[in-house]
């Protein structure tokens, strides 16, 4: 067999970026010999733990991608689905604190939640402004004009629900096929816009030559606005609770307020010790592991 | 693997960055190297198996050359590892001596 035909035995990537490093090498160790049996094993012990490498590594990625969007439709659908759509309901006077209180942590932290993607805009933004000043516009242009039309389509189907309440009696509304369509068709629109603007915004990163400090700032801020946007699911549901007196509401909402509370601490060590080991490496002065290296915006080698 | 069964400190990455610790080298310069400083021979899928994980950790990076003959260098953050593994096969080292009776310090 001769050397470039053992190469087959990795996958067309690693062919692509080592193949003639590694042939020059097997070339050089046979100096115009035959490889030997010892040597072609080698090489094709190499090449199938390149390939299972890739394939695990693929496998994960597409395993995170999955999940993580299983769980953003999943916290979606609890928020939309736990809504006190009848919110002009009396509330029992005993319940009238926690109702204030909920709805205020609510708002709160719907509001801190905008703050952090505002702040993550900002540090993005002159890198952005570059980017679209280097003609980066063609790149995003049909990922934005999948999420503008599909926040479009929630916006309307929105608009729609709202024109239905106003228009239909409680009992009327629960009886209506066109409404219900309308809310499940609205909800996927929401959910859709939600995804596609993450799909625009992680395309984007990808382009964008951010400088250290952003870089840096970027775990933290990541961390905090995962925790403020988590936070609201258990705000929602003590606010529910309240409103409706349901002690069971109230029981998943305080639990879910606890699981938070348990995981919002380390998830923010690792952030800052993470935006720590991206400053020290891009100053030389440590080592850097490969998840820290995986930070949107910039491409692996 | 040592006659004894103890394993000798022959992970392929460790190696490559000891070799690279002088200066920069092309795939078959590192496999002579090691080979004479480690006694270990690495076939050239171990040894580029080793150089593909070690670009993506960033520990190494190639030093320019053309494509067929690349040489690769030792990078800041590969200097730091190596630093604190070999401090680490140190002090397993003088503990063992030690206990042994063999280290006289």
């Amino acid at each position: 067999m001769r050397p470039a035909r053992l190469l087959r035995w990795y996958p067309p990537a690693w062919r692509e970026r080592y193949g003639g490093e590694l042939l020059a090498l097997i070339q050089d160790t046979v100096d115009e010999g035959r490889p030997t049996w010892r040597l072609r094993l080698s090489v094709v012990r190499g090449g199938l733990r390149e390939r299972v490498h890739q394939a695990v590594r693929a496998g994960t990625a597409a395993a995170k991608r999955v999940s993580t969007g299983w769980l953003m439709t999943v916290v979606a659908g609890l928020i939309l689905g736990s809504l006190p759509w009848n919110i002009k309901a009396p509330l029992p006077p005993a319940r009238a604190w926690q109702a204030t209180a909920a709805l205020g942590a609510l708002a709160g932290v719907v509001a801190f939640t905008g703050v952090c993607v505002l702040a993550g805009g900002l540090v993005a933004a002159p890198a952005f402004i570059a980017f679209l000043r280097e003609r980066g516009w063609p790149k995003i242009r049909r990922r934005v004009a999948w999420a503008a039309g599909a926040t479009v389509a929630a916006g309307g189907g929105l608009a729609g629900l709202f024109l239905g309440q106003r228009s239909m009696s409680s009992a009327q509304l629960s009886h209506s096929w066109a409404y219900g369509i309308g809310v499940v068709a609205t909800s996927l629109a929401l959910v859709a816009a939600l995804g596609l603007w993450a799909s625009a915004a992680t395309a984007t990163a990808k382009h964008l030559k951010l400088g250290t400090r952003a870089r840096a700032a970027q775990p933290l801020l990541a961390a905090v606005t995962l925790t403020a946007a988590f936070a609201i699911v258990p705000a929602n549901l003590i606010w529910l609770a309240a409103i409706q007196s349901s002690l069971a509401w109230l029981v998943v909402g305080v639990a879910n307020l606890a699981l938070l509370g348990v995981v919002t601490p380390r998830r923010i060590g690792q952030a800052v010790r993470q935006g720590r080991r991206l400053r020290a490496a891009a100053s030389g002065r440590t080592t850097i592991s490969p998840s820290a290296q995986r930070t949107p915006g910039r491409r692996r080698a | 693997m040592a006659p004894s069964g103890l394993r000798r400190p022959n992970d392929p990455p460790l190696l490559i960055l000891v070799s690279l610790a002088d200066g920069p080298k092309h795939g078959y310069a590192l496999a002579k190297d090691i080979e004479d400083f480690a006694g270990v021979r690495l076939g050239p899928g171990a040894l580029y198996g080793a150089i593909t994980r070690l670009v993506e950790r960033g520990l190494i990076e190639p030093a320019g050359g053309d494509d067929r003959r690349r040489p690769y260098r030792i990078t800041p953050p590969g200097s730091a590892a190596l630093a604190g593994a070999l401090a680490d096969m140190r002090q397993v080292t003088r503990t063992g001596l030690s206990r042994l009776g063999l280290d006289p310090a």
